[in-house]
């Protein structure tokens, strides 16, 4: 029984609608995202709730959580009306589509959970990642297998996780964007 | 996380510590002993990582009855339901599990608790030490605040715990916090003691699991530190190797894995205290925020519940029902418990226990002839040595905190 509720957890998946990538990917950093799905709270308890996850180390900004906040109280609130939701949802995932690939990848890997270009978060800044390899002609192929396989270490004891459902190609593509980041 | 302008002694045990220290000590304590690596918890869109150190929740349920998924993966919650709860003590198979962080693996050996604060001599006691202090056992309730949170509307925010998950009443082996505090020697103007735990954070941001309670209970014999539960050490998800159990009160003041004491001379400010575990005074309409100002929560207020029968068993028409269950009432004994039969129209007393200890639940039986073929309600309230009675519905509150109302389950009477 267990197995299969596992199995239904890594099937849910946030609503599309603006914010929802980064919604995706900052909870992520904690939690199971099942534990947002199956929340509905009132726009003024999602704000307790922000402020709360903020106190307990969440890592996020200000525009970070006004983006979350809104799109939570948009998406998961027991009481607005849904059409509303049903069309901006619509609208957002046909501004996902044609976003660039890179973020497109960055996005439904929840990369963007725990780094940013400019400064660390919980990982290393990408700038940082490509200030450090330059001159690393194998740091490419390397980094590509650490997307997938996982690693820790190389930049302190926080685990980065392990990708396994990412393609060679897409795991190339990010590398090489990352790299350019200087 | 700790309030800036609440200064606190560098050498405190609460005092958090750098976070990549700490993981940096438990990778090698893992390395050393065989610990886990870094693993997939699950293949969702973004695997959830076990960081080295830690246990993983495959391990934690394995342990578990089966049958029951958890609340949540990270925080790690799980309760059984009140039919599986039919015992006089809980066994270790079915306690609740409520997860603030992810569940340490610590090690015995070297497991040592510091008391600092407002004493006139800082101890460092390592765990075999301690265990030589005078012990005792003692059955004693521990619930989390929001055990039954299900049952408030509008739903409050939190781990949907059933209205009887999230409690448990095994028993408990340790020494009283009041002789370790007499060893420390409390100075004058102390009125609190926090509790520092162990668990592991996802984020390095993540501030320690702080608690602390007032010094009148933090002295009361039966609140505890204690290193075994059901007579056995603590698992690793209850607090091994040492955790606090705080009797009748909320579990959050209850922690687990155990490292730091500190004598205060005010309530710990920080989130584990400030953002949770309150209740505003007086009510606000659902839906609303937490005040400012809310005062936390202590000790539970009356509650039962009815173990047997479980809801939607069955039975035939002329056979007897057996109507057994549990009732408990924070720092206060059980008076009596009142079962009806016909949808509180009526009621009538049920067979009581003696109180094995004082923080123990109390058993209760009620032995009903069945009559009549159709569905029967049971419905089970108590009352406290106060005169408190259990409501029909607990007011609603934004965290979802101490649902104590009339438990009720539902029986179908074949036919003979």
């Amino acid at each position: 029984m267990f197995a299969l509720a596992v199995a239904a957890l890594a099937q849910e998946q946030l609503v599309p609608g603006p914010g929802a990538d980064l919604t995706q990917a900052k909870c992520a950093v904690c939690h199971e995202i099942e534990h947002v799905v199956r929340a509905r709270q009132s726009r003024a308890e999602w704000e307790d709730t922000m402020r709360r996850m903020v106190q307990r180390g969440a890592p996020l900004t200000p525009d970070d959580i006004r983006v979350i906040t809104d799109y939570l109280a948009t998406y998961y609130n027991r009481e607005a009306p849904s059409a509303a939701a049903q069309a901006a949802s619509a609208q957002a995932a046909a501004a996902q589509t044609q976003a660039d690939p890179v973020t497109q990848l960055l996005n439904r890997n929840a990369c963007l959970g725990c780094h940013a270009v400019e400064k660390q978060v919980v990982g290393p800044a990408f700038r940082d990642v490509a200030a450090r390899y330059k001159a690393d002609a194998a740091a490419p192929a390397r980094l590509a297998k650490k997307l997938k396989d996982g690693g820790q270490g190389a930049w302190g004891q926080v685990p980065m996780p392990p990708n396994p459902g990412l393609s060679d190609g897409d795991a190339r593509l990010m590398v090489e964007w990352v790299l350019t980041r200087q | 996380m700790s309030d800036p302008s609440r200064p606190i002694d560098p050498d405190s045990p609460l005092a958090r510590r750098e976070f990549l220290t700490r993981v940096a000590t438990l990778s090698a304590l893992a390395a050393a002993g065989g610990g886990v690596a870094p693993r997939v918890l699950a293949q969702a869109a973004k695997p959830l990582v076990d960081p080295a150190g830690t246990v993983p929740n495959e391990v934690v349920l394995g342990a578990k009855m089966q049958g029951f998924a958890p609340h949540s993966a990270r925080p790690l919650t799980w309760s059984t339901t009140a039919e599986y709860q039919d015992f006089d003590v809980t066994p270790n198979d079915r306690m609740f599990i409520r997860n603030n962080l992810l569940t340490p693996d610590l090690d015995a050996a070297n497991h040592v608790l510091r008391v600092r604060g407002l004493v006139d001599r800082p101890l460092d006691i390592p765990l075999a030490e301690l265990k030589k202090m005078p012990s005792f056992t003692t059955q004693g309730m521990v619930e989390c605040a929001g055990s039954g949170r299900v049952g408030f509307q509008p739903p409050a925010s939190g781990t949907r715990w059933q209205p009887t998950g999230g409690m448990g009443c095994p028993t408990w082996t340790g020494v009283s916090l009041a002789d370790v505090l007499k060893r420390a020697g409390v100075k004058a103007g102390a009125i609190h003691v926090a509790f520092s735990g162990d668990d592991v954070g996802a984020v390095p941001t993540a501030p320690k699991v702080i608690r602390s309670i007032p010094m009148a209970k933090a002295m009361e014999r039966h609140t505890m530190i204690a290193w075994a539960m059901n007579g056995g050490d603590l698992p690793k998800i209850h607090g091994h190797p040492l955790r606090m159990v705080v009797p009748g009160w909320v579990g959050s003041a209850s922690t687990k894995w155990l490292s730091g004491i500190e004598v205060l001379d005010a309530p710990f400010k920080g989130t584990y205290m400030d953002d949770s575990y309150r209740i505003p005074n007086p009510p606000v309409p659902p839906g609303s925020k937490l005040p400012p100002g809310s005062p936390i929560t202590e000790a539970w207020p009356v509650k039962s519940m009815i173990t047997l029968p479980g809801q939607g068993d069955r039975y035939k028409a002329g056979g007897l029902l057996v109507v057994r269950g549990s009732a408990w009432a924070g720092d206060y004994d059980i008076e009596r418990v009142d079962i009806s039969l016909d949808n509180g129209a009526t009621w009538q007393p049920a067979n009581l226990t003696p109180r094995a200890h004082k923080y123990a639940w109390r058993r209760f039986r009620l032995e009903v002839p069945l009559t009549r073929a159709g569905e029967l309600t049971i419905l089970a309230r108590a009352t406290d040595e106060k005169g408190n009675t259990q409501p029909v519905t607990s007011t609603w509150n934004p965290l979802g905190y101490f649902w104590n109302s009339i438990h009720r389950v539902g029986i179908v009477v074949d036919k003979v």
